[in-house]
């Protein structure tokens, strides 16, 4: 972020500016102000007293607070349902990252294609995105039926007879939310990765080509270390955005079959909104956190270690 | 590889094409069906395999949402509440960004790295806490509170996009004017605003989509203010036996998806510009 907040390189015509601004800082606080507090009281208010509310055993009936310090931080290491969810956390994030990964840089090499359908597919891929992820999941709950669902009927045109009802069992269920978190997602990476893919020059293609590299050559040797950094960046961030997945499954599983598709932002909203642990609930959410914290560290450390 | 140039340009042409019908129909298709449901008659919808031409089309479900669920309020606090808040939050943030730009000090920058840092706080983080205060403060269930919550979570991509827009507008411009006799405020209104106002189209044009999908904040803030992303999940059942009343989800999912269709068919370039230019890697 330094690079634009650097002063003018100007320093002599623009002295008596600078004076000037000095003087006026109070100005620039001034403009500052409303989008500051407005994000500083709905971020860092509420996380600190989070972390209060973490260290007590919080009983909204009795009106009784005790302060149990740490220990609702070692209750989590035993909660079967924690255990699930974070199981159904790592598996998710893991699996549909890996896709992700795949097929997103797929998608955008199919989007940087010079033709003329480019622009109508550019549009196309911007529709899921666009859409809230609720209405996604409602449907999705509706695809994945085994009767009247799109997707078992559209298995069935093939001639088989496929019977199947995803969301009732632990392992469908779970595949059926991270084919749906896929669709939703899937084209916006793709389309952030053909944002480092556009400025590859052709010119290094065609060298590549006239040097005798196949297009797997000039893929491993060109395309891949210059939007490697792009690309690393971006999945950190969409995997924190994994991590914190809520609406999907809100909308298409409720957390179900039993528990076994509560991600942990659900397992965390459940505890805190329904079943009124308000302690454990706010522990939960200052340990993911945490490990939000931790991982964009390791961003900052890697942007700024890996270079071309 | 012993083809000739032209078949090989032809078949390359070819590829293009299908691997563009893969895309267009694994992402148009679900959509297509959506539709189909939500112009079928319940009687009708409710048999496999789908009919994808239903036989007696009909805008009942529609008309139903409309006469029983009250869509009309609720596509109108829809509304209220995503344009309050793009007109708000736009010149909040070009205040903020503009600071940013023209002065320094070792407290903005903090202020501006707290911005960016605080887009990756989860809103379930926040959330129990925020509730209980907006509740304690008489803000919960209130278009005022949903307009502040729907502010904040837009600021950081606002202003970081409105900030590296400006930064690239020089000082200069801004001190000529001062020269002409001109006031700050009259420079800021005059010269730099209409220097910026495409990074403001596409911030709002972005914001737009963002807000219509915003569905944590609806959903923990408020009870009784329906906006279109939570109303879809507190449908009535009607005559199915089914959990999910499809009939209505579909026309209300359509209804809410149409005009997204048309939004980005209209803004795809601002929207592929926007999107690239630093939503992430600012």
């Amino acid at each position: 972020m330094s690079s634009s907040t650097a002063a003018p390189p100007s320093l002599s015509p623009g002295e008596t500016a600078a004076k000037r601004k000095r003087t006026f800082l109070w100005a620039a606080w001034l403009l500052v102000l409303p989008a500051l507090g407005i994000r500083m009281f709905t971020t860092i208010y509420p996380i600190l007293e989070t972390f209060r509310i973490s260290l007590y055993n919080i009983k909204l009936l009795s009106g009784v607070n005790e302060f149990v310090g740490l220990s609702n931080y070692l209750e989590v290491f035993k909660d079967r349902k924690v255990i699930t969810s974070v199981e159904f956390t790592v598996i998710f994030t893991a699996v549909s990252m890996a896709f992700h990964l795949l097929l997103g840089i797929a998608l955008a090499m199919i989007l940087n294609m010079k033709y003329k359908g480019q622009r109508f597919l550019r549009t196309i891929v911007l529709l899921p995105w666009a859409m809230p992820t609720v209405v996604i999941g409602m449907a999705a709950k509706w695809a994945f039926n085994n009767d009247y669902g799109l997707i078992n009927d559209f298995i069935r045109r093939f001639g088989v007879d496929f019977q199947l009802d995803w969301l009732i069992n632990t392992g469908t269920a779970r595949s059926a939310v991270i084919m749906t978190d896929l669709w939703k997602d899937l084209p916006y990476f793709a389309i952030l990765v053909l944002s480092g893919l556009q400025f590859i020059s052709d010119d290094l293609y065609e060298a590549a080509t006239i040097d005798g590299a196949g297009a797997i050559r000039s893929f491993f040797s060109i395309t891949l270390p210059l939007i490697k950094k792009n690309v690393l960046t971006l999945t950190i961030f969409f995997t924190m955005w994994r991590l914190t997945s809520y609406d999907l499954v809100y909308a298409m599983t409720s957390g179900g079959p039993g528990e076994d598709t509560a991600l942990i932002a659900y397992r965390i909203a459940t505890e805190s909104f329904t079943n009124l642990n308000l302690g454990y609930g706010a522990t939960l959410a200052i340990v993911l956190f945490i490990v939000m914290a931790i991982l964009s560290g390791v961003n900052s450390r890697l942007i700024s270690k890996i270079d071309y | 590889m012993n083809l000739s140039n032209t078949a090989r340009e032809r078949l390359l042409v070819c590829w293009r094409w299908v691997l563009t019908a893969v895309v267009s129909f694994v992402i148009l298709f679900p959509l297509l069906w959506i539709f189909v449901s939500s112009i079928t008659p319940s009687h009708e919808l409710f048999r496999s395999p789908i009919n994808y031409i239903p036989e007696h089309p009909t805008l009942e479900n529609y008309a139903y949402l409309f006469r029983n669920v009250g869509l009309g309020s609720k596509v109108w606090s829809t509304v209220v509440i995503v344009f309050s808040t793009i007109i708000i939050s736009t010149v909040v943030c070009l205040m903020a960004a503009y600071a940013f730009v023209r002065y320094r000090s070792r407290g903005l920058t903090l202020a501006f790295a707290f911005l960016l840092a605080s887009m990756l706080i989860p809103d379930v983080v926040t959330a129990r806490p925020l509730y209980d205060f907006m509740r304690g403060v008489n803000l919960f269930d209130t278009y005022t509170g949903l307009v502040i919550l729907y502010i904040s979570a837009v600021i950081p991509f606002t202003t970081i996009i409105l900030r590296n827009n400006l930064s690239s507008i020089p000082p200069s411009i801004d001190e000529a004017a001062a020269i002409d006799g001109a006031t700050t405020f009259q420079a800021i209104v005059h010269i730099t605003i209409p220097l910026v106002r495409p990074a403001m189209a596409t911030v709002c044009i972005i914001n737009f989509i963002t807000c219509l999908n915003n569905f944590f904040t609806p959903l923990f803030y408020a009870n009784s203010i329906q906006v279109l992303s939570t109303a879809i999940t507190t449908l009535p059942l009607r005559d199915n036996m089914y959990a999910v009343p499809w009939d209505l989800v579909s026309a209300m999912g359509w209804i809410i998806i149409l005009p997204i269709i048309i939004f980005v068919a209209i803004f795809e370039k601002q929207i592929m510009g926007g999107i690239m230019s630093g939503a992430i890697k600012a």
